[in-house]
């Protein structure tokens, strides 16, 4: 094999990495500390990648691999809307669409004390925020956000929930806002709720607009900026 | 003397390769995988909380289910089943969520030789589809010795049964580094050492077996370089047919 002299790549920010990717070398970076996110791990000396994805920086000093799956990865501090499997004396049992069910305590509510604690069936939809999530514990749930404060969590009554990818939900939630939500509230009322694990829950006064909201934001999610406006467009259209 | 191969195909040259990520819509990981008319299906679930009874609960586990095409399920879909956990238990990362269970269901869709190494691209490709932490990609090649001692890669059916013995050997994928790692290297890629998994059948001399192993090392890299190809230019999940 003729040996061509080799030119590593000084960098895979942005681009498509694959596991058992190298994309750190910290015996070159001492001194220095680095956030890993989601999708990359320590092996020793240097910083290789689990999940496929584009790698991503953010200055100073983060690195993660942003890719979009059907399952969820629970992580502190996100605000995901939960399934109720059970009830038992102390907590909730909750589906997060993660590799464990989540635990809800029966006082994390605004106010909550031994003596009001919500009664909530098998199958109620709830908006919480993940306290707690260690590898092999249960992640823990809250009704409350940092504060105290009840702040929009709790259940979801009415409407329709549907299920996509993660990578959907970061796209509804980025910041400006997605252009599919944007046309349609220019024309229609409805509301929203957007879980980072994937769910989105749609309310409306009529049926017809939470059938249109919820089918438009799943056709498309694989369009860019501009073909997702005309779509929408579209889409509109039929409803008039 | 060189042997004739149906289509022309050199001793060296694999057959046409296709992967399709995200074809099941339940499924939490799926992908399809053909090697020429060998088609493999697989799709993953998980990781679900749970582990089997005598699993350790310090560790993720893996359960394949292997699917053949016709026929009751028997001794030999146990065979595929526990090679393929072996494989993939290999290339997983198992402390990342301990107490789970990730079940991949491997369904033959048309056996025309090199079958497991079409079903351990098809696994592959579906872990990282549900987003399963791995350590590598696993590429696995079949090579097979004929009467005169010639040395053939991914033999078709009838190719293998013609053959004195046939070995299929999985092999760590080429990786992507920033570190050049020596002499190994060519163009910024680097080959690991080490074979994951190796299957034999029939008899064949040893010397002959260290030789499949190192014209099938020498395949890696570009068969590494189509997997990842098909597997990153996969849009986003098929848009539903309602409305």
């Amino acid at each position: 094999m003729e040996s061509k002299p080799s030119v590593s790549p000084s960098s895979f920010v942005d681009q498509q990495v694959f596991p058992g990717d190298v994309v750190l070398d910290l015996s070159k970076m001492t001194n220095q500390t680095i956030k890993l996110g989601g999708g990359l791990r320590q092996d020793g000396d240097v910083i290789s990648v689990m999940k496929a994805g584009k790698l991503r920086f953010s200055k100073p000093n983060k690195y993660w691999v942003e890719s979009s799956h059907k399952r969820y990865v629970p992580s502190a501090g996100d605000n995901v809307l939960g399934i109720v499997v059970d009830a038992k004396a102390d907590n909730f049992l909750v589906d997060i669409k993660g590799p464990m069910l989540a635990f809800l305590p029966v006082l994390a509510f605004e106010g909550g004390t031994r003596r009001n604690i919500p009664k909530f069936e098998i199958g109620t939809l709830l908006y919480v925020r993940v306290v707690k999530a260690n590898t092999g514990m249960n992640p823990e749930l809250s009704c409350m956000d940092a504060s105290g404060k009840a702040a929009e969590y709790g259940p979801l009554k009415d409407g329709f929930m549907f299920e996509s990818s993660t990578g959907l939900s970061r796209t509804l939630l980025s910041t400006p806002t997605c252009p599919v939500l944007e046309t349609l509230g220019k024309k229609l009322a409805f509301e929203i709720a957007v879980g980072l694990n994937g769910r989105v829950w749609v309310n409306a006064t009529s049926p017809s607009v939470i059938v249109l909201v919820a089918n438009t934001i799943m056709q498309t999610e694989s369009l860019s900026p501009a073909q997702q406006k005309i779509k929408v467009e579209n889409l509109l259209q039929r409803l008039q | 003397m060189d042997l004739e191969r149906e289509g022309g195909r050199g001793a060296n040259q694999l057959r046409p390769i296709d992967c399709t990520r995200n074809v099941l819509s339940r499924a939490h990981g799926s992908a399809s995988c053909s090697h020429g008319e060998t088609r493999v299906l697989a799709a993953v679930y998980g990781p679900k909380a749970g582990t089997k009874k005598n699993e350790n609960p310090e560790k993720a586990c893996i359960e394949v289910i292997w699917k053949p095409k016709t026929g009751q399920i028997g001794k030999s879909e146990k065979e595929f089943e526990m090679i393929l956990k072996r494989t993939l238990q290999n290339i997983c990362l198992l402390t990342v969520h301990p107490n789970t269970t990730t079940s991949i269901i491997v369904q033959v869709v048309h056996d025309d030789g090199s079958l497991l190494p079409c079903a351990i691209h098809a696994a592959c490709a579906a872990l990282v589809d549900a987003g399963i932490p791995l350590k590598y990609l696993a590429v696995a090649i079949c090579c097979c010795l004929t009467e005169s001692g010639q040395i053939i890669l991914d033999p078709s059916k009838l190719e293998e049964q013609r053959m004195k013995g046939f070995v299929c050997i999985a092999f760590p994928s080429s990786i992507q580094s920033v570190i050049s790692q020596g002499s190994a290297d060519v163009g910024g890629e680097s080959v690991g050492n080490g074979v994951i998994t190796s299957l034999t059948h029939g008899v064949m001399p040893v010397d002959d077996y260290f030789q499949c192993v190192e014209q099938g090392r020498a395949a890696i890299i570009p068969l590494s370089n189509i997997l990842k190809k098909r597997l990153q230019s996969q849009p986003a999940s098929k848009q539903s047919k309602a409305g």
